[in-house]
């Protein structure tokens, strides 16, 4: 209890917000609103509690983490928590706490690092100097007067710039950009299963492929047929139905999620600060400061809301691995990486002890080759005359690996560390069994669960060389039919055709046996039997299912 | 008194004679007067150029463009920063966006933000002389000196006569108000 002071604020400063008195909103008047307070509205009792509060360094740091993590957890505005970061930073150049030692580390910071933007100072030729920390922070809406959606601290950059970064990032939450994101999730992304039963899917799969291939390529497998086929069946309907659910869920729940960090971003504001005090020529920390755009407003979670499983994945592993992550290129306002000139931003990199890891735009000057190549060729920078420790040119560079995207989306997956060669690999092999299995799924089903025998039916005909006949059937494929005599030639012909009628025929080309037995004519046995098949093999014909004497399929002539 | 002391005083008095010759005149009543009027007063041209001026000065904010889920506008009071009020210098339009107002017991208490074309910064200040232009008027209603506060704003702090408090009691920060501001550099701030 012993902040009630800031609170009394805090309810100031929304009252007179409601009440029309002040036009800014309590977290982006912050500033002026604690110095109109502080200075001509807080009670002589109110400054005092203020000074012991700020009496020495340890009560001061005691107010920071109570700020942080209580008031900001309790406290609310326009549906979300105010930025904590933020508010710090604005108390911390106002009296009293442009005194206070612990408000220091806030006064030119918000301690959000992000992900790091090579930006080349004047005329340099890339030192470790010129990979800039960037920071982000999405601070909620407020109907403000006047304020830009994004704003640039630190640094001057074109407004434009930050403008296509932004309509990026929003493509990317609820866009094209989505679909694109999740696109190439469902091709090469990290699914959100343990690692034992991802090894248990693509084992499956593989599986599924060996039984694909054995039925297009394999032995005969005779009377295991139906077993076979029905594994097969049940072995990928089993796994498309896991991969085809958990891409509908995750993609639904990202589209979702996505939607309304998207519209959080679109109503708020973007802060950004880079070291510095730079002007920004030529758009290629585009990339960058979209990325950190991103993370920023994925950051903001409002109550309630836990957030999609992908975005919770990307925010999480962005946050872990900002501090080792630099980006450049530039980004179009639909999501787009161009190329830029990147030379000399490798050797910057190169030169960084902290950087691993490069974002750079899908240029042969960013393969791994040509890195390697560069890695060789970078010195250490030299340090200046007179310094006591100097490095010997024959010290190692650091390891640094690079990735190319074309797109903000890839760039995302990439950083996110949510691309998987191994998931690639799986989803090609899922995709070639799938394109086999599928236009076989009728020939797996007529193997698995037969079609109902056909009839022998009128009309049928029997002219000197061939009996032609009419079976009742909607199957026609699945089944043949074998002549068997001894006055005429044994023959097995296919059954063809199926007409609207639900009708298909055979046609049996008649021949003499050369060594006729002591038999007439009409003598002969007509079987219809099953033809399984898988696309474009045949089995070996299956169980006999019908049995016609010649003379009585003679008799159904019209 | 000894012999040291009497030339003491002679020598003070000397000296007190002779800045006396050296002093300039002392002004005519009817200059310190003048000097003591306000520059409207003084150049009763200027505050009706001035006043017409602040008048004709656009919008600075394109309102119409706003996004309709943007409601919370504010109308910027159109502000002329006066570089040189004896030579006459060119005064620079400015726009003040009022971020706190407050009238109570008799007191007006307004911050505000300069602001230059299309939400550039406006002409830097520590502190100004501002000069309430009504529309109407004749003279100004009010003058308060804005002083320059930590956070960047400039801030006044005065006492209301009854007829302004009356008719200002219920001015919010949302509605357009009805002055505008002639700002003259303070030579010294608080």
């Amino acid at each position: 209890m012993g902040y009630v002071w800031f609170w009394t604020f805090w309810h100031w400063s929304k009252e007179g917000w409601r009440a029309g008195t002040l036009l800014d909103g309590p977290v982006h008047g912050m500033a002026g609103h604690w110095d109109e307070w502080y200075r001509h509205e807080a009670s002589p009792g109110e400054r005092a509690a203020i000074a012991e509060a700020g009496r020495t360094p340890a009560s001061q740091r005691r107010f920071v983490a109570w700020l942080a993590r209580r008031w900001a957890a309790d406290a609310r505005w326009c549906g979300a928590h105010p930025p904590a970061r933020v508010v710090l930073s604005q108390l911390a150049v106002l009296a009293p706490f442009d005194e206070w030692a612990a408000f220091a580390r806030y006064r030119d910071r918000w301690h959000v690092p992000g992900i790091a933007a090579v930006v080349l100072g004047e005329a340099s030729a890339g030192t470790a100097d010129d990979v800039r920390t960037v920071e982000a922070i999405c601070v909620p809406a407020e109907s403000d007067a006047g304020t830009p959606p994004v704003v640039a601290q630190g640094f001057h950059v074109d407004p434009a710039e930050l403008a296509a970064a932004r309509d990026a990032v929003a493509s990317l939450l609820g866009g094209r950009g989505t679909a694109r994101l999740l696109a190439l999730w469902v091709a090469a992304g990290q699914r959100p299963w343990p690692r034992p039963v991802a090894i248990a899917l693509a084992a499956g799969w593989v599986a599924a492929a060996v039984l694909v291939a054995w039925l297009l390529v394999g032995p005969d497998p005779g009377g295991a047929l139906p077993a076979l086929a029905g594994a097969l069946l049940a072995l990928w309907g089993t796994l498309a139905a896991t991969a085809v659910l958990t891409a509908a869920v995750v993609a639904a729940g990202a589209w979702r999620a996505g939607r309304r960090v998207r519209a959080r971003v679109l109503r708020g504001q973007l802060r950004l600060r880079m070291e510095g005090g730079l002007t920004l020529i030529g758009g290629s920390a585009g990339l960058p400061i979209a990325l950190n755009m991103l993370l920023a407003a994925l950051r903001v979670r409002e109550r309630g809301d836990a957030g999609a499983w992908l975005w919770r994945r990307i925010a999480r592993a962005l946050r872990a691995a900002a501090p080792a992550w630099a980006a450049t290129g530039v980004v179009t306002a639909d999501g787009r990486v161009h190329p830029v000139v990147l030379a000399p931003k490798l050797r910057a990199v190169l030169r960084h002890a902290r950087v691993a890891h490069l974002l750079a735009p899908a240029q042969r000057e960013a393969s791994p080759r040509a890195v390697a190549q560069a890695r060789l060729s970078t010195r250490p920078a030299t340090p200046a005359a007179g310094a006591e420790v100097r490095l010997g040119f024959a010290a190692a560079m650091g390891a640094l690996a690079s990735h190319r995207a074309r797109h903000l989306a890839h760039a995302t997956l990439a950083a996110a560390g949510l691309r998987s060669r191994w998931q690639a690999a799986t989803g090609a092999l899922a995709l070639v069994a799938s394109a086999l299995v599928l236009p076989a799924l009728p020939d797996l089903r007529a193997i698995v669960r037969p079609p109902r025998a056909p009839e022998i039916v009128a009309p049928t005909s029997q002219a000197p060389h061939q009996l032609w006949l009419s079976l009742e059937t909607r199957h026609p494929r699945d089944f043949v039919v074998t002549f068997e005599s001894g006055f005429w030639s044994n023959r097995r012909v296919p059954v063809v055709g199926g007409d609207l009628a639900g009708r298909g025929h055979a046609a049996i080309p008649l021949a003499r046996r050369r060594a006729v037995l002591p038999v007439d004519v009409t003598d002969g046995t007509l079987w219809v039997e099953r033809r399984p098949r898988f696309l474009w093999r045949t089995f070996a014909p299956g169980a006999r299912v019908g049995r016609y004497s010649l003379s009585y399929v003679s008799r159904l002539h019209d | 008194m000894t012999p040291d002391d009497q030339e003491l005083a002679t020598l003070l008095r000397w000296h007190a004679a002779r800045a006396a010759d050296e002093a300039p005149p002392p002004p005519a009543a009817r200059l310190l007067l003048d000097l003591a009027r306000p520059w409207w007063e003084r150049w009763p041209a200027r505050l009706r150029a001035r006043a017409d001026r602040l008048r004709a000065m656009p919008p600075a904010f394109g309102y119409a463009m706003t996004a309709a889920e943007r409601q919370r506008e504010g109308h910027p009071v159109p502000a002329l920063v006066v570089a040189d009020e004896a030579s006459d210098g060119a005064d620079v339009e400015a726009w003040a966006r009022v971020t706190y107002l407050s009238v109570q017991a008799g007191r007006l208490r307004l911050r505000f933000r300069l602001e230059g074309a299309r939400g550039t910064p406006g002409p830097a200040g520590d502190a100004f002389e501002a000069t309430f232009v009504s529309d109407g008027a004749e003279r100004p209603p009010l003058v308060a000196r804005a002083v320059r506060s930590q956070s960047g704003e400039h801030r006044i702090d005065i006492e209301l006569p009854d007829d302004l408090t009356d008719r200002w009691a219920g001015l919010k920060v949302t509605d357009r108000l009805p002055f505008h501001f002639v700002l003259h550099p303070a030579t010294d701030a608080e």
